[in-house]
């Protein structure tokens, strides 16, 4: 007994590390996107106010940046106005409109942090549950797709952006109308994803408009994620490979709108609803 | 030895910083080159500093450093053989009569060429784990190379011009 004590006594250096080893490496590896959520749950007061004390610092160096952004934004938007319009026929302009019913809403949020250079990439929004945000609302900036929010803690929520691996959805070449799938290689330049799952017998040129589905009903449909840029395909293979480039810009984000769906409720009691009548166990 | 508890606890908050607001935003060649300078800390503690306690040390900065950036357990599992590594590497450089009582491991003591393969082996010990850590393969493999490379100098130089800045400030005032 004595010599046991004497052993582990000689080599305390060793067993402490070996246990901080194993443990760090127990934590790592276990770690997936709920994992990071927890441990930001319990930390996200203090990490979350001094990333938002860091970004109202950053924030005021770029105003100018950011107020070109708000600029085009609002003359994008002005451009749109009712007034700039020449009314061809009065009886279809109506502002009453009983025939639609909003089917999204927009809240607005600020990136507080981000990353763009890592294998998987997050973003932190400075607004959570007590600002109306739930997982699984689409993240979109200047309308354009930028990702899918996760997990919500009281102040802050976290953002799973195209720029990471685990994001998926669905999307369709303007005009075909073809659907593929986007897949953001990790660790690639941030400025690019890829498109899979499109035939090669669908036309794709160079400069093509790629938009959301509005499938998985995180986004509205029709939003713009970005355009072609390069196409490698393989002979062997039967469909295209797609390098696109996307409209948003993850280094420069700022100001971001939170997408969330009101009818999604519906669609997916529905779904369900089906689906057990057909006894699928579909796991999505 | 007391009196230098409290320096090296600031020293720790203070790079922890530094590393999370602004090193960890410097966007150098689109993310290829990444110092993680926070590591300092861990470098300058005392040689007289228990083996346990240093490993103790660098095993909550790397949790701290974790909160700040990327998934949980990447900085602590390198920050656990940087500081398990640490004092060994001390004792492999050490002069033959041993270190002086109460010195630090810095330029001004030790000399340039010793603190350059004292922080050179450890910094890329510790990017190299980090690294590892991050993507979990090394493929490919001479890019991955490069990155760590790089950013271990990056590391270094950074340290080495640090501390030449402190140490003007010292002799100025």
């Amino acid at each position: 007994m004595k010599n046991i004590f004497e052993l582990i006594k000689r080599h305390f250096v060793f067993i402490l590390f070996g246990i901080l080893f194993i443990f760090s490496a127990v934590v790592l590896f276990s770690s997936n996107r709920y994992q990071r959520a927890a441990f930001l749950q319990q930390s996200s007061d203090w990490v979350g106010s001094i990333f938002e004390w860091r970004d109202e610092l950053q924030r005021y160096l770029r105003l100018k940046e950011i107020n070109d952004q708000l600029a085009l934004e609002n003359a994008t938007l002005r451009a749109q106005m009712p007034d700039n319009f020449f009314v061809i026929d009065t009886t279809v302009l109506s502002k009453n409109d009983t025939l639609r019913m909003q089917r999204y809403a927009y809240r607005n949020a600020r990136v507080i942090n981000a990353s763009v250079n890592r294998e998987s990439n997050y973003l932190t929004l400075d607004r959570g549950i007590v600002g109306g945000i739930r997982p699984n609302m689409g993240v979109i900036s200047n309308g354009s797709v930028v990702g899918v929010v996760t997990s919500v803690s009281d102040h802050f929520s976290v953002v799973l952006p195209i720029l990471n691996s685990k994001f998926q959805e669905s999307v369709k070449m303007k005009g075909s109308g073809d659907f593929g799938l986007i897949a953001w290689p990790p660790g690639s330049d941030p400025a690019y994803a890829d498109v899979k799952d499109i035939p090669k017998h669908v036309q794709v040129n160079i400069g093509d408009t790629v938009l959301t589905t509005g499938f998985g009903s995180h986004f509205p449909n029709d939003l713009l994620i970005g355009y072609v840029s390069q196409l490698n395909d393989q002979p062997e293979e039967n469909f295209h490979r797609i390098k696109i480039q996307l409209s948003t810009d993850f280094r420069k984000l700022s100001y971001v709108q939170v997408v969330s769906d009101i009818f999604k409720g519906q669609q997916d009691s529905l779904m369900k609803q089906q689906q057990e009548h057909d006894g699928v166990d579909d796991s999505h | 030895m007391a009196s230098m508890i409290p320096i090296n606890i600031l020293r720790i908050i203070f790079m922890v910083f530094l590393q999370a607001l602004v090193v960890s935003r410097l966007q150098v060649l689109d993310g290829f080159v990444l110092p993680w300078v926070y590591i300092f800390a861990i470098l300058m503690l005392p040689f007289e500093t228990p083996k346990w306690m240093v490993l103790l040390i660098s095993f909550v900065v790397g949790y701290i450093m974790d909160l700040f950036s990327g998934p949980m357990g990447m900085h602590m599992l390198a920050c656990t053989v940087l500081g398990w590594l640490q004092p060994m590497v001390q004792r492999l450089l050490s002069p033959r009569e041993g270190y002086e009582v109460n010195q630090e491991p810095t330029i001004q003591k030790q000399g340039l060429r010793w603190y350059l393969t004292y922080a050179g082996i450890l910094t890329f010990c510790h990017h190299f784990v980090l690294f590892f850590a991050e993507t979990l393969r090394l493929s490919p493999f001479f890019y991955q190379l490069g990155h760590i490379l790089f950013s271990a100098m990056a590391t270094v130089v950074l340290m080495v011009i640090g501390q030449y800045l402190i140490s003007v400030q010292k002799s100025r005032g």
